[in-house]
């Protein structure tokens, strides 16, 4: 069971939407929950989960909203923090942005909507084609009545446990009795395109943390891999990367490969025909999901590579340095690239100096955004930035945020991962036309200071 | 609080919605039914439009149905009367060609029974008290109306209103309070287990649960868990996280089959949503149990998984991840050594996640990674932030005990910044080393000089006073700072540094007597004579009139050892078997901590334990365990029988009176419903066995005189459900086992499986307690 109670709260712990799903809860008890979290908040020791008398409540901030849910059971925390998330992934679908206004504007859609997601507590239909619609008119009420689809096949997935006295079952096919099951959840019948086509986006994520003594503490790459599929009927495609163990498989090992870990798809691939030749075939949904996952742990060179020198001088100033360097290929191009550079909160009378691209300061975030709009490889850029600081110096001591740097290389991979061929067949045997786009971004970029 | 001209409005959208023009036009009829639901929103009282609003909802337009419903959804506590018109028409709809307007319907008639308890559409002041009325004193005869509809819906060939009406069922009975469940029904929902749609597979599941809870929730026998097994692909990740936790109570038959199983789900460890991992990881554990081999490679295999929930964008499915990597870390501390570097705090994240992570850095440092560790949480001893700051100090404190010298040398550094909330810290980690590792004295105590003038608080003061009276005679210039602390004692503020300062003082004089009497003489007077704090003036006289008895006697009193390098051994010991947790697995206790957890539980009054799973609920337990303080146990044996909760929620019946002659007829009519044994070595403690037992409500018939050979004990206790546990417990002396029979009178899995646990955690905690 997930959640007694579902609360949207404004910044003041107003309740702006209610609804109840279980009533166990009584719908009181939100009252208790801004004081609990203010207290703990002095305290120092807010947690996501906090606790007032019998009630639960597990709570998100999104904008300047809090979404809390409520229960009285000892309850599965990641189950409950999914959903909430989910409401919100949802609502952001339905309205753009998910905030105070855009929910006083919308409440009838926000309680029809909780009405689709969640029954007596429980967790229903959460993708975002929900039909809803009072002031949406997206595909109202489409798509009903019990699929017919051919059963995607169970396997027994290869071996991997051992009894206690060391016996290996002897089959790999599972004694538990397959039943014929059909309908594909993720899929309705009848979808229909003019234009049959699938869009591959591989994106890569670099997450790097350097050290204030410019050495790498963290590095690795998350990769993704997204269709967007407008495809008709019930297509069954496969998808050939050059992936290593494959290429091993195969006997193709002198070729370019990669080597993936931490593989994970979405529930549309048949992870047994993963498992036993690493092939991945799927029905997929309708539209745009997230077919796979990875994670890099090699070691690789950080794409843009930052210097800083700050230097602080009480009362008077505080004048900063800063040199990036693009560490990838020459062809390549890094777009929209933009590095934040911490400033003391009482700095006035800014001054910059730039090679290429601007400078400009925030002072509600207490930073120089340093842009550059094309930074091809290979290149190195300076940046150089004088404040003023007050005669009187401030009381409180401040935290030393970290440089912070944004980019986005397109056509390019850190690992180098392929997409060799994409598979389209569908029984009425349509041609259809993938696309595929590689691109690299910055994940948490961090450059440490002193 | 209806704003002023509520009156008017509502008198005006009455005559909208009679119109008969108004009614032609879907648009502006539709528009007149959304004012109605924007005044509602606002707090308006709109209840009087109730029939106007019915009358609306029968038209063909399906938006306006739903505005109409909740309308009629939050209007109805307050009209029960009229409500009755809205079945009516809902019944109407619930035969309607579409099946969203049936499932409308359906869902809306049963909401209509909640509708005190469910949230008002637009309406949220729980103030109100029309919103928090019981339910169930309302339009008594609905339930006829409701039946009918329901079990059509049940059948009904679009499977989004299967959906609705199979919760509609468990909303039904809810509402039906004690009336007896009806058989036809259950048995319906046991068939719609085979449906085609998956969400109404997992919704009887919910249902089912929900209405047969007094019994102990759905069964889930060989062919449904075979069943559910197979369908578990079709699932979303809501539906496989509960079919995952609906598994945990079957009991698989053999090993080929629990290996099947196993092998059979072993891809939903890497999974790609968190809460899917973590139900098959606890599923595993405890399907498991028996092999601790399987257990640790299960770990193994969701270490990755595990990860990267930890490094994801979600804080709070970040937080909850961290919280089970350091339960693992208890039980494997090596686990996540070498990734050490994941749980590096990155300076935007919130606190909690700050303060888990450094937990964690503790917890898994090794000789490889202890320097880059080190490095990195002397890095936040800097921070701003106070609690982060001292966080951090305290970490390496703990890492201390193991790599001392390092570790010392680190917060002797920190003592050079010279900030106050630092050296306070700093001096609190050094009292607490100098007392479990007693080889780093000497370098505390070169560090101490100069900390006196930076430390404000009483904590810090605490230490301070604590480490100079104890270790002065290694530190040249104690008496000189304890002479500060007597020259400003007038204008101490805390009395427990003042209570602190005496000991010291007194301490230090046995040591150096002729640079201590006669400050102790000038703070005992002070003590004495002007001092308000009654329990100061209370501990001076009372070292008074000790010196008065001699120094020997007063050192016979205050010389007890200055350290206990055990106490830091005992810390290290304390890894848990994975058995002791798993059934706490992805449950709120262990995002709380298995302490905070009970602490936040612990006021709660006994309720009747119909919990919803037999499992998760460990709370119940506990107070059970608490509410009975007469029962006589050893403290330590209740300490360690109430930190292992993870038996779920058994409730037995104290006080079964059972004869010997009874249990011995049972005994020999009923045939053994599992057996089990348990590691066991040296002698059986009976009388600490009897206690402990009783405690958790099983009464021990009969037993072996201690030290017999064979021993043998025999043991009965009562389910709340009336089923009878018989148990024999055998110790042969030769084997290191103890042998476990159990019988019971009526086949209940559930709350058998829950009975040996339990059993099994008091027995293991006896044999902890004796070796």
């Amino acid at each position: 069971m997930a959640a007694s109670a579902l609360f949207i709260l404004d910044l003041k712990g107003k309740p702006l939407i209610s609804r109840n799903y279980k009533g166990d809860v009584g719908l009181g008890e939100i009252e208790n929950f801004m004081g609990v979290l203010q207290q703990r908040e002095e305290e120092g020791t807010l947690t996501p989960v906090l606790t007032y008398g019998h009630v639960h409540f597990l709570w998100i901030k999104h904008s300047n909203l809090y979404l809390v849910a409520t229960t009285k059971k000892n309850g599965n925390a990641s189950l409950v923090f999914s959903f909430l998330y989910k409401v919100v992934e949802v609502f952001c679908e339905y309205f753009k942005e998910l905030e105070e206004e855009s929910v006083r504007d919308n409440f009838v859609i926000v309680y029809e909507l909780l009405d689709e997601l969640m029954d007596f507590g429980f967790p229903q239909t959460t993708d975002s084609k929900i039909p809803a619609g009072v002031s949406v008119g997206r595909g109202l009420w489409g798509g009903w009545g019990p699929a017919q689809s051919p059963p995607p096949v169970m396997e027994g997935p290869p071996l991997r446990y051992i009894t206690q006295e060391g016996n290996k079952l002897d089959t790999g096919r599972s004694r538990v009795p397959t039943t014929v099951t059909n309908a594909v959840s993720w899929r309705s019948e009848g979808i229909r395109y003019k234009k049959n086509e699938v869009f591959i986006d591989v994106i890569e994520a670099v997450n790097l943390l350097v050290s204030a003594s410019g050495s790498v503490v963290l590095s690795e790459v998350l990769g993704t891999i997204k269709l967007k599929v407008f495809l008709s009927g019930m297509p069954e495609l496969r998808l050939g990367l050059n992936d290593r163990v494959l290429f091993e498989l195969t006997g193709r090992g002198k070729n370019k490969s990669v080597e993936l870990e931490d593989v994970k798809f979405h529930q549309c691939v048949r992870l047994s025909r993963f498992d036993n030749d690493r092939t991945i075939s799927f029905i997929p949904p309708d539209g745009d999901f997230e077919l796979m996952s990875y994670r890099l742990h090699t070691q690789v060179k950080p794409l843009i590579w930052i210097e800083s020198i700050i230097e602080k001088f009480s009362h008077s100033r505080v004048e900063i340095m800063v040199k990036a360097k693009g560490q990838f290929k020459k062809q390549s191009v890094a777009n929209g690239v933009e590095i934040s550079v911490p400033v003391p909160s009482d700095a006035d009378s800014p001054k910059f100096k730039t090679s290429v691209g601007s400078a400009r300061y925030l002072p509600e975030r207490n930073v120089v955004i340093w842009s550059i709009k094309s930074f091809p490889g290979g290149k190195e850029h300076l940046m150089r930035a004088h404040f003023g600081l007050p005669s009187v110096e401030k009381e409180e001591e401040e935290g030393r945020p970290p440089i912070a740097v944004r980019f986005e290389i397109p056509y390019f991979t850190v690992s180098g991962i392929q997409v060799r061929y994409m598979k389209i067949i569908e029984k009425s045997g349509y041609q259809a036309l993938p696309w595929v786009r590689y691109i690299t971004q910055s994940g948490d970029y961090q450059i440490r200071t002193n | 609080m209806p704003y002023l001209g509520g009156e008017e409005a509502q008198r005006e959208l009455r005559r909208a919605l009679s119109n008969p023009h108004v009614q032609a036009d879907p648009a502006r009829y539709r528009g007149a039914v959304l004012r109605v639901i924007r005044l509602m929103a606002q707090g308006v009282d709109v209840s009087g439009l109730f029939p106007e609003m019915v009358k609306a909802g029968a038209v063909p337009d399906v938006v306006q149905k739903k505005l109409v419903s909740f309308y009629v959804r939050s209007q109805a506590p307050r009209q029960p009367q009229l409500a009755l018109l809205a079945v009516n028409s809902l019944r109407k709809d619930c035969a309607h060609p579409s099946p969203a307007v049936r499932g409308l319907a359906l869902r809306t008639m049963c909401g209509l029974r909640c509708g005190g308890a469910r949230g008002t559409a637009g309406c949220p002041r729980p103030r109100c008290p029309a919103d928090v009325r019981l339910p169930s004193r309302r339009m008594p005869g609905i339930q006829e109306y409701l039946q009918q509809p329901l079990v059509s819906g049940l059948r009904d060939k679009a499977s989004y209103v299967r959906r609705v009406a199979v919760l509609g069922c468990a909303k039904m009975v809810k509402l039906q309070g004690d009336c007896e469940v009806d058989g036809a029904l259950v048995n319906e929902l046991y068939s719609l287990l085979r449906d085609q749609d998956p969400i109404v597979v997992v919704n009887c599941l919910r249902a089912l649960e929900e209405i047969l809870k007094k019994e102990g929730g759905v069964v889930i026998n060989k062919p449904i868990a075979h069943h559910l097994l197979n369908r578990m692909p079709d699932l979303d990740q809501w539906g496989q996280s509960e079919v995952l936790t609906f598994l945990l109570r079957y009991k698989p038959r053999s090993e080929d089959e629990l290996f099947d199983i196993l092998n059979l789900l072993d891809g939903y460890l890497k999974s790609s949503s968190p809460s899917v991992v973590m139900a098959a990881t606890k599923l595993f554990l405890v399907l498991a149990r028996e092999y601790p081999d399987v257990q640790t490679d299960v770990l193994v295999r969701v270490k990755g998984p595990l990860l990267s929930v930890c490094t994801s964008e979600s804080r709070e499915l970040c937080f909850t991840a961290l919280c089970h990597v350091r339960q693992i870390l208890r039980t494997l501390p090596g686990h996540f050594s070498s990734h050490y570097k994941k749980f590096f705090c990155s300076y935007s994240e919130p606190h909690y996640i700050k303060c888990q992570k450094m937990e964690v850095l503790c917890e898994l440092v090794n000789d490889e990674n202890v320097q880059q560790v080190l490095e990195e949480l002397k890095g936040y001893c800097t921070d701003v932030s106070v609690e982060l700051a001292q966080g951090a100090i305290f970490a390496i404190a703990n890492i201390a005990r193991t790599y001392t010298e390092q570790c010392v040398g680190i917060l002797t550094e920190l003592l050079g910044l010279q900030q106050e909330h630092i050296t306070s810290a700093v001096v609190r980690a050094f009292r607490d080393l100098a007392w479990l590792c007693p080889q780093c004295t000497d370098a505390v105590c070169q560090a101490l000089p100069g900390c006196e003038d930076t430390i404000q608080d009483s904590e810090g003061k605490q230490a301070l006073v604590w480490l100079l009276g104890t270790h002065g005679e290694k530190i040249p210039n104690a008496p000189y700072v304890l002479e500060d602390f007597v020259e400003n004692v007038k204008s101490e503020t805390f009395p427990a540094v003042k209570m602190e300062l005496l000991t010291a003082l007194l301490r230090l004089f046995l040591a150096r007597p002729a640079e201590c009497q006669d400050m102790l003489g000038r703070l005992l007077y002070y003590c004495i004579e002007e001092e308000q704090d009654m329990a100061v003036r209370d501990r001076g006289l009372f070292y008074y009139r000790l010196l008065q008895s001699g120094v020997e006697e007063v050192k016979r009193v205050l010389c007890s050892p200055k350290s206990d390098p055990s106490l830091g051994l005992l810390g290290d010991q304390s890894k848990q078997p994975v058995n002791a947790w798993a059934w706490e697995f992805n449950t709120l206790a262990t995002v709380y901590g298995r302490e905070r957890w009970a602490l936040a539980t612990a006021q709660q009054p006994v309720e009747p334990s119909y919990s919803c799973s037999p499992y998760a609920d460990s709370r119940n337990r506990d107070t059970v365990l608490e509410v009975h303080p007469g029962t006589p146990v050893s403290e330590g044996n209740k300490e360690l029988l109430k930190a292992h909760p993870d038996a779920g929620s058994l409730s037995l019946i104290p006080n079964v009176s059972l004869t010997a002659e009874q249990f011995e007829k049972t005994w020999l009519s009923l045939d053994t419903s599992c057996q089990l044994s348990l590691p066991w070595c040296g002698l059986v403690h009976a009388d600490t066995i009897q206690t402990a037992l009783r405690v958790v409500h099983i009464q021990t018939i009969a037993m072996s005189k201690a030290g017999a050979q064979p021993w043998k004990a025999y043991l009965s206790a009562q389910h709340d459900s009336g089923c009878l546990f018989l148990t024999e417990l055998l110790h042969e002396a030769a084997d290191s086992e103890l042998q476990i029979s159990v019988k019971q009178n009526e086949a209940k899995p559930e709350a058998l499986q829950s009975f040996i646990s339990t059993l099994r955690t008091v027995l293991e905690a006896v044999a902890g307690l004796e070796s």
